[in-house]
């Protein structure tokens, strides 16, 4: 029924003499002349907005949005809706670090949707897919990408999908950066991340591999062939500990190049006694590698465990496998034995400190209580910066540090030649995380086809932001569509203050059983099994769909004013019938999801 | 059929040939019979008519607003405090227009509890819109009955009948019972102008605003007034089928009489025999029974009494702070007539004190010995 | 996933049998109610309306908001208005019809009581519904019985808060014998609907307690009315049941089951409902304390005569 046709069904009674009334008084019309939305200030407008999911997630990934598709077995669907915001799910479905999960709005109830398991679930499922669907056609411009790693593979995609011709330069053989080389294989098979890269070069992204910016080839001679850069070479480079002892000593090594060697199919020769220091995923990867070959790993991080930058499910995993974490320890020196290979490592207790900037305890020593540790071989793993050798006659303040970018991620550097350079993921200051990565690539390739077009990049940001975070939607970039067709308020953020979680029924979130770290340990076999198609419907069932309207009629019944109107049989959804509505807010309060706003007239 | 039965048995009768569809009704002394005769009726499914016993008058009342809107033919009766506790109800019934004919066998109020025979319940009731028939024999109760239904109906009024306490409700007399099919005739189904519906759903009654509410008083009044136009056509129609005929008063040698005594209900009767005397012994007096007495038959009355030189009323009940309701309202009715001859006034048996025909007599005296002020009601038999 | 409302689609989104223009207050729940009963109902169904707000609110002559037939009475006669219009439609050869009374707490706590156990006793088939906001709410907020302990309304100001519980309309129904007794919320449509629905099939004497708050009286904001009546349930304050009249093979064996029909997953102290709503404002801990026990008590007392009643089924 439409809104014009309820307000023209009004009977009005003409009444002009005693003769007129009725008889036994009986009703001649109906109320419908009577618009009660003149008593209304505030009215009700039907709006999805972000959930606490997608705004947490750096990429933007519109979870919500493919867990509907799936929800109603639209595979294909979910998953071209997936590769919208975050073109690989295959890897990050294993190694992001679930800053989605940390925000879901479900774990208000029981615990969180698995999101990362169900994004693996669509991308090993769909990983072969040859259609690239809507990539825009040429755009006449060039791109190279320096570095192969997941910024330079997100850029790549973004670019090539807004029509650029894109090239990837990377210096090792075989392409992915830090996703080959520092992840190791049992969180990251390699064959996933070739797969991805073999999606990229059906889209027609060019690879040219081993080649070094510097030696096989000179920034110059790219800048004056391409029209953009995009500079996505890591940071590979390993900080070193400051202890006299350290140098000359053959069993030290850093944790980022053990993995590397590891990667490349080498086996390093570890000792028996292997110690890590450093709190992080490379400490913590470098230390489950080293239980993989055999030694006896001991962790050693200054601050307490809560603090740890390192995901907590991999130490768990770590600690089944036999790892030992000592916490609140800083090594103080190195005692060598004559042939200079190591004996043992002393150490100090450490004690939370005064708070620094960031509001983070700074340890400090527990003068007095130092231990030994016994070792003979060290790792470290205490931190990673980008190694910018190749940028320094262009950019000398580079040096040791990162790459200052605008927020567009442009670079102000000069290398001779047309083109604009662009810098992401972990060259920048941001987080070093492989979605942070991502979406750093997402961002620039937006940036480089504003700035062809001439567009105000921060405008543009602006207007495709996803919720209050950094998050830009590349789909709002394109146009595409959403898979509700209604209107859309994605800078508001629905969390958990906002979710009526009495409609919600408790259930619990499938766990996979893994093999136990007995088994884990005895080689580089990936061991997390996929969720099967059953199990992903049913957890993905558990979404909320926070801010989106799932039709669930809830608006429909509780209206007091029946103000409401279905419109589920013809398009989407419902409309209000603003003559009526009082703008009583019941609606909005009812709605289980928040995909109802009160907004003044 | 020709059957000696009580007034209340004629009343129920009545209802039974009316071929009512719903009873309601709460016992009350002397109404008490009416009720027992009519479940008995209904148990031996000699009406087809569902029986609501209810907790209280009030609800008697109330429950036939909704039978009554839903399209039934309906009956309740009562009696003094009852009566009183249907108040609001009466007022609420005749104002929704619903046709609910009732008995009322007229019984004592005050503060203190008396069961005989009064008009005050009865009388209390005269401005709720109900138009009020009041009756002297069974005969008259069960023809009245029939006749209520028809006037009801067609008005859209409901009707009360009232008559005395004991002194007509518990009395035996011979009452020829129609044949159901005669009275079929006569009094066709209950058609509502509007039915309940639920294929046209409507609402009846509500919330008059101000725009309203005035417009809707003046239909009711105007439904009053056209009961007295409707009356005759009833009666004529009574009398084509049953031989009998009731006007709006009932007048006896008052055509020439000097002296008019004006009674109503039980009092009539002793009242004949004292006419009787007097004409007898030379006097020119005559009677008048008052039947509706709401909505008033002004005209009637007027017509009836304008000749007389004296019309004495007796009232056998007590407006307290005026006297007698039947006298004040032939006083003011007369008023406006160009021939108005003076009203007196006397107050007899109260609280179902016997009235003989003496008392009659001697109140007629009084009236024409004493010549008292018309103002002054005379209040006969008090002990002083 | 989300709890759904089961109310089927087909009836939701078909023809209302209520229409929007009525003169309700913002978040009156009230209306809410009465929508999804007429979808339990049908429309052969006719509704007798004593003073009160919805008789008011959903039409002045000569409209009317709902397409049943509607039959307005005097404050207190709604029960025996009702009696009287199911004995003519049953006179009348109509069937599958539903009478349904739709009173206030006033209506049916105070001045409807005599007339209501009159209808209840003769076990009349009509179908009673309280629509309760605890308070005469139509003239402005004055107490009734059904007005809980520590309220504030115009005739218990502050300094006299009403210090008497709220009378137990239920036992007294439940005392009356009759087919079937329930509690229903708006809050829980699902619940509400299908209790509608039963009734309709029911022979005799049916009554629904609805709790319907009421924003203007209640002192909430009127978005929060279903929020606040959910809790109500989720405190315990009014829990939701039936009580079953199951005649028994044998004369003088009928039973009466009880059942609990939403037990919500979440419960609330009686405090945070209180507390959620400006009319307790004034309360003192004391009743804090009074209305929990008394909460906690009946509670008890259901869960008791639940479980006898399945021992007696098993």
């Amino acid at each position: 029924m439409s809104v014009k046709k309820r307000s023209e069904m009004a009977v009005r009674y003409e009444f002009k003499s005693y003769r007129d009334i009725t008889p036994m008084h009986v009703s001649t019309g109906n109320m419908l002349y009577n618009k009660t939305g003149s008593w209304r200030f505030i009215k009700p407008v039907y709006e999805d907005k972000t959930p606490a999911c997608q705004n947490a997630c750096p990429a933007g990934n519109d979870i919500e949005g493919w867990l509907k598709l799936l929800g109603k077995r639209e595979f294909e669907k979910a998953y071209w809706h997936l590769k919208r915001e975050e073109p690989f799910p295959a890897i990050l479905g294993r190694v992001c670090f679930r800053f989605c999960e940390a925000a879901c709005n479900r774990a208000g109830l029981d615990s969180s949707i698995g999101i990362r398991e169900l994004e693996r679930f669509m991308g090993d499922q769909a990983v072969s897919d040859t259609s690239y669907p809507d990539v825009l056609p040429d755009n006449g411009k060039r791109l190279a990408v320096i570095g192969s790693g997941p910024a330079g593979m997100s850029a790549a995609y973004f670019a090539r999908y807004l029509g650029f011709a894109v090239t990837i330069f990377d210096k090792e053989d075989l392409p992915g950066g830090i996703l080959r080389l520092g992840i190791p294989a049992y969180r990251l098979p390699r064959e996933v991340v070739a797969a991805e890269f073999d999606g990229l070069v059906r889209m027609g992204v060019e690879m040219k591999l081993h080649t070094e910016i510097g030696r096989d080839i000179s920034l110059e001679d790219i800048a004056s062939t391409f029209d953009y850069v995009f500079l996505a070479t890591g940071a590979h480079r390993s900080l070193s500990l400051d202890m006299a002892e350290s140098s000359g000593c053959c069993r030290i090594m850093s944790g980022l190049s053990l993995l590397q060697r590891v990667a490349r199919g080498e086996s390093p020769e570890l000792g028996q006694r292997v110690v890590v220091i450093g709190g992080g995923n490379t400490a913590v990867d470098a230390a489950r590698t080293a239980i993989r070959l055999g030694s006896q790993v001991t962790v050693l991080y200054r601050r307490s465990e809560s603090e740890m930058p390192a995901h907590p499910e991999d130490v768990r995993e770590a600690c089944e496998e036999g790892v030992v974490f000592r916490f609140l320890a800083a090594p103080e020196h190195i005692c060598l034995l004559p042939d200079a290979t190591i004996e043992k490592l002393v150490c100090c207790e450490m004690t939370p400190g005064p708070p620094d900037a960031t509001g983070r305890c700074t340890p400090v020593r527990k003068e007095g209580m130092t231990f030994d540790v016994p070792a003979d071989t060290l790792v470290t793993a205490i931190g990673e910066a980008p190694a910018l050798d190749y940028l320094q006659p262009f950019m000398p303040d580079t040096a040791g540090r990162f790459i200052e970018t605008q927020t567009d991620l442009s670079v102000a550097c000069q290398i001779p030649g047309k083109a604009k350079v662009f810098a992401g993921g972990d060259t920048g200051q941001t987080p070093r995380t492989v979605v942070h990565a991502v979406a750093s690539g997402k961002r620039a390739a937006i940036a480089m086809d504003c700035d062809r077009k001439g567009l105000d990049t921060a405008d543009i940001f602006r207007q495709i932001q996803v919720g209050d975070g950094n998050a830009v939607s590349f789909s709002r970039y394109m146009n595409w569509a959403p898979v509700n067709p209604v209107p859309r308020n994605d800078q508001s953020v629905v969390d958990r203050q906002k979710i009526v979680y009495d409609y919600f029924i408790r259930a619990p979130g499938i766990r996979k059983e893994i093999q136990s770290g007995e088994l884990r340990k005895t080689g580089f076999a990936p061991y997390h099994p996929s969720l099967t198609p059953d199990e992903a419907l049913t957890e993905a069932a558990r979404c909320m769909h926070c801010g989106r309207c799932t039709e669930c009629d809830n608006c429909l019944i509780f209206c007091p004013d029946v103000s409401i109107l279905d419109q589920t049989r013809e398009s989407f959804g419902y409309a209000i019938d603003y003559d009526y509505c009082k703008g009583c807010g019941i609606c909005f309060t009812e709605c289980p999801r928040n995909a109802i706003s009160m907004i003044e007239e | 059929m020709k059957k000696a039965i009580k007034g209340n048995h004629a009343v129920s009768h009545g209802v039974r040939l009316s071929r009512v569809g719903v009873i309601s009704a709460y016992p009350i002394t002397p109404q008490t019979t009416i009720v027992e005769e009519l479940s008995e009726m209904c148990a031996r499914r000699e009406i087809d008519a569902r029986f609501i016993k209810v907790e209280s008058e009030h609800s008697a009342m109330a429950s036939l607003i909704g039978a009554a809107t839903a399209g039934a033919r309906t009956f309740t009766a009562s009696s003094g405090n009852g009566l009183l506790l249907m108040h609001e109800v009466l007022h609420w019934t005749a104002g929704a227009r619903l046709p609910i004919v009732m008995a009322d066998v007229n019984r004592a109020v005050s503060g203190v509890w008396n069961i005989w025979a009064e008009q005050t319940d009865s009388l209390a009731q005269r401005d709720t819109g109900w138009i009020q028939i009041y009756c002297e024999s069974s005969q008259e109760l069960l023809d009245g009955v029939l006749m209520a239904y028809r006037l009801a109906e067609k008005v859209m009024l409901p009707v009360m009948i009232a008559y005395d306490a004991f002194f007509l409700s518990h009395t035996t007399e011979i009452v020829d019972i129609p044949d159901a099919d005669v009275v079929d005739r006569f009094l066709p189904p209950y058609e509502p102008p509007v039915q309940l519906n639920f294929d046209d759903p409507r609402m009846f009654g509500g919330f008059f605003s101000t725009d309203y509410f005035y417009e809707h008083r003046y239909t009711v009044q105007q439904a009053s007034q056209e009961a007295l136009n409707v009356y005759p056509e009833v009666c004529r129609e009574f009398n084509a089928h049953f031989g009998r005929s009731y006007d709006l008063v009932e007048t006896w040698l008052t055509d020439d009489a000097d002296t008019i005594l004006v009674t109503a209900g039980a009092i009539t009767s002793v009242s004949r025999i004292v006419i009787e005397r007097l004409r007898s012994q030379g006097e020119k007096v005559g009677l008048m029974k008052l039947r509706m007495f709401r909505p008033i038959p002004v005209e009637c009355w007027r017509k009836v009494l304008g000749n007389a030189s004296r019309v004495v009323v007796i009232d056998r009940n007590l407006s307290v702070g005026v006297g007698g309701v039947f006298a004040a309202e032939i006083r003011s009715a007369l008023y406006a007539s160009d021939r108005h001859p003076p009203v007196y006034s006397a107050i007899a048996g109260l609280g179902g004190r016997d009235v003989t025909p003496e008392d009659v007599e001697g109140i007629l005296h009084s009236m024409k010995v004493d010549d008292p002020s018309p103002d002054i009601p005379l209040y006969w038999g008090l002990k002083r | 996933m989300q709890r759904k409302i089961a109310i089927p689609r087909e009836l939701l989104v078909d023809e209302e049998l209520m229409l929007p223009g009525m003169t309700s207050c913002q978040g009156c729940a009230a209306p809410i109610s009465m929508k999804i009963a007429l979808k339990a109902l049908g429309n052969r169904t006719v509704i007798v309306f004593p003073a009160c707000c919805f008789c008011v609110f959903q039409g002045g002559y000569p409209y009317t908001n709902l397409k049943v037939p509607v039959i307005h009475c005097p404050f207190e006669t709604s029960a025996v208005v009702a009696s009287g219009a199911a004995a003519a439609l049953d006179v009348r050869g109509e069937k599958d019809t539903t009478v349904m009374v739709w009173a206030g707490d006033g209506g049916t706590f105070d001045i409807g009581i005599q007339a209501l156990s009159g209808a209840a006793e003769r076990n009349d088939n009509i179908l009673f519904v309280c629509y309760d906001n605890e308070a005469y709410m139509n003239t402005g907020i004055q107490r009734s019985s059904a007005t809980p302990m520590g309220a504030w309304t115009t005739t218990t100001p502050a300094g006299a808060l009403k210090s008497e519980p709220k009378k137990d309309i239920e036992q007294i129904m439940l005392a009356h014998h009759i087919a079937y007794m329930a509690t229903a919320s708006p809050a829980y449509p699902d619940d509400l609907y299908r209790k509608f629905q039963k009734a309709r099939q029911i022979t005799g004497m049916k009554f629904i307690h609805l709790l319907s708050a009421c924003p203007s009286g209640w002192r909430i904001d009127p978005a929060d009315s279903v929020r606040i009546m959910r809790m109500a349930t989720q405190s315990r304050v009014f829990p939701i049941y039936e009580v079953t009249k199951q005649t028994g093979a044998v004369p003088g064996e009928d039973t009466w089951e009880y059942d609990i029909t939403v037990i919500p997953e979440k419960e609330v102290p009686v405090s945070d409902y209180l507390k959620s709503q400006g009319r307790f404002r004034l309360m003192t801990d004391d009743m804090v304390v009074k209305i929990q026990k008394q909460a906690d008590r009946k509670w008890r007392d259901l869960i008791e005569k639940r479980d006898a009643t399945r021992l007696a089924c098993v």
